[in-house]
């Protein structure tokens, strides 16, 4: 197995069939991201860092739309089982040792959010033969590199002096959503030939 | 691939040489992986020593921590490194972050170690350097991996070293950007947001100690590795030639000579720290010179030094 997308196509494209369930994975985790933070943005806001929220909701939608233009389809009929199992994977889950569900649900919609934007890794997948002009992949390097901006309202909350009587909690509910969004990562790149993942 | 354990985390290490043999451990600095050491586990093993190589915790193949890495935690994972060695001597070399890391190791372990080499090191944040991490800090965060090794580079290497490469600069940083992840090394450079200076405790590192700076070092300069020379009661300090942070990368059979002279010499009984200052030959091999008596080490033109 390789540790990269490819063989790349003789025109530097990467093959469709794994443009298709690359983008379908990632469409479906900043998908579920933009739908939570959506439910999560009051009509006005009341404190300064829901104005994170608002450029959280936005910036997974933009990858969202990005990758519904960006990729070269094709018809895969193993995806509704696959895409079934990531969307049930991205519902809210309970976090353990945290007694304000409120609380809660912001604990785990930001470990999830850690997890896929720092977890997944797109570009990383890139050979060195892939065209650079390609739009799958510039929107790849796009999503990685944007991936590492949002990560930092999660790295400020759940690192924040607010959280410090809760670390063991938070911490817990981390390496699960990491596990968990790892584990189906792994599994779809290995259902297009991709080993371990380079990173 | 082999890998050490500390509670929940996996190191991965590797183990050079013949077994038995006085060893190098080499411990990288904050970008680094350990393949980058290949060249030293080579030349070393060939020399008669063992090398052992790892990566830090959030680096390359060990694991990364979520949102804490914690310099104690790296402490350990040297520690048990070393101890999967056995008793023989063991020699110490860190550079930069690693150099840090080795710096606590040996002020907590040091009857372990039979010689410490800091390399573009530092045991406190000066304002500059504080103000520099910072600034790389938001590199990082505002750029990604890429950004930082754009900024690294040219602070750390020579013209001579770059100017073959400026067409390919990027295949020269994809290894480090594939193995290297945004928030891992955010969590090693925020390691230093509970920072406490070594300078107090420096006095307690008895082995023999080298230490190494770049001649034209300015991420760490010769004012910190000055600290490291009159804190160590049995150390030296040598001065690469033309040689900027990232020696060990662009100088690396001089270090390698470097690093094997000063093991066989402390081996051998004929070390003398005597916290001299040196400069390095320009090629592996050749003698070490003192540095100018009566001139100024700290200083980049030749200022006679002060009289006590």
């Amino acid at each position: 197995m390789s540790s990269f997308l490819g063989p790349v196509e003789p025109d530097g494209r990467i093959p469709p069939y794994q443009q298709t369930r690359v983008a379908a994975f990632l469409i479906s985790a900043h998908g579920a991201l933009a739908r939570q933070f959506a439910f999560k943005l009051p009509a006005r806001l009341d404190a300064a860092w829901q104005t994170e929220l608002n450029a959280q909701f936005y910036r997974e939608a933009e990858i969202v739309s990005l990758l519904l233009r960006a990729t070269s389809w094709v018809l895969d009929p193993s995806l509704g089982y696959m895409v079934a199992s990531w969307e049930s994977a991205w519902l809210p889950a309970p976090v353990e040792g945290i007694a304000d569900p409120r609380l809660a649900q912001m604990i785990d919609l930001a470990a999830l959010a850690h997890a896929v934007h720092a977890g997944i890794r797109p570009a990383a997948l890139l050979p060195l033969e892939a065209d650079a002009q390609d739009p799958f992949v510039m929107a790849l390097r796009r999503i990685e590199f944007e991936s590492g901006r949002l990560l930092q309202a999660q790295i400020l909350f759940l690192k924040g002096a607010d959280l410090a009587p809760h670390r063991d909690a938070v911490s817990a509910a981390l390496a699960q959503r990491h596990a968990g969004v790892r584990k189906l990562w792994r599994e779809l790149l290995e259902s297009i030939g991709i080993g371990a993942p380079p990173a | 691939m082999p890998f050490l354990s500390h509670g929940s985390y996996r190191i991965r290490y590797e183990l050079v040489g013949p077994a038995g043999a006085p060893a190098h451990v080499l411990v990288n600095g904050l970008t680094q992986y350990s393949e980058l050491w290949g060249a030293y586990c080579e030349a070393l093993s060939a020399r008669g020593f063992r090398v052992a190589t790892f990566d830090l915790l959030g680096q390359g193949g060990s694991d990364k921590p979520r949102l804490f890495i914690s310099q104690d935690d790296q402490v350990a994972a040297l520690g048990l490194l070393i101890d999967a060695l056995g008793d023989g001597p063991v020699f110490l070399s860190g550079i930069s972050f690693g150099g840090l890391i080795a710096l606590r190791y040996a002020i907590e372990h040091g009857k372990r170690l039979t010689g410490l080499v800091p390399m573009s090191c530092f045991a406190e944040l000066s304002p500059q350097l504080l103000l520099l991490g910072n600034a790389l800090r938001t590199g990082l965060i505002l750029g990604g991996t890429s950004y930082l090794q754009d900024l690294l580079l040219p602070m750390n290497l020579s013209d001579q070293w770059l100017q073959p490469l400026l067409d390919k600069l990027d295949s020269v940083k994809r290894q480090g950007w594939l193995v290297n992840d945004v928030y891992a090394l955010q969590n090693l450079m925020e390691s230093f947001l509970d920072f406490q200076p070594l300078t107090p405790r420096l006095s307690e590192i008895a082995v023999p100690t080298m230490i190494l700076n770049g001649e034209f070092d300015f991420l760490t300069p010769r004012g910190l590795h000055e600290t490291l020379r009159v804190e160590i009661q049995n150390s030296s300090l040598v001065i690469i030639p033309k040689a900027y942070h990232a020696f060990t990368l662009e100088k690396g059979t001089l270090t390698v000579d470097l690093l094997a002279r000063f093991a066989e010499d402390v081996l051998a009984g004929r070390w003398q720290g005597n916290q001299a200052v040196w400069v390095a030959p320009d090629q592996p091999g050749g003698e070490l010179t003192p540095f100018p008596a009566g001139y100024d080490h700290l200083r980049a033109i030749p200022v006679k030094r002060a009289l006590p």
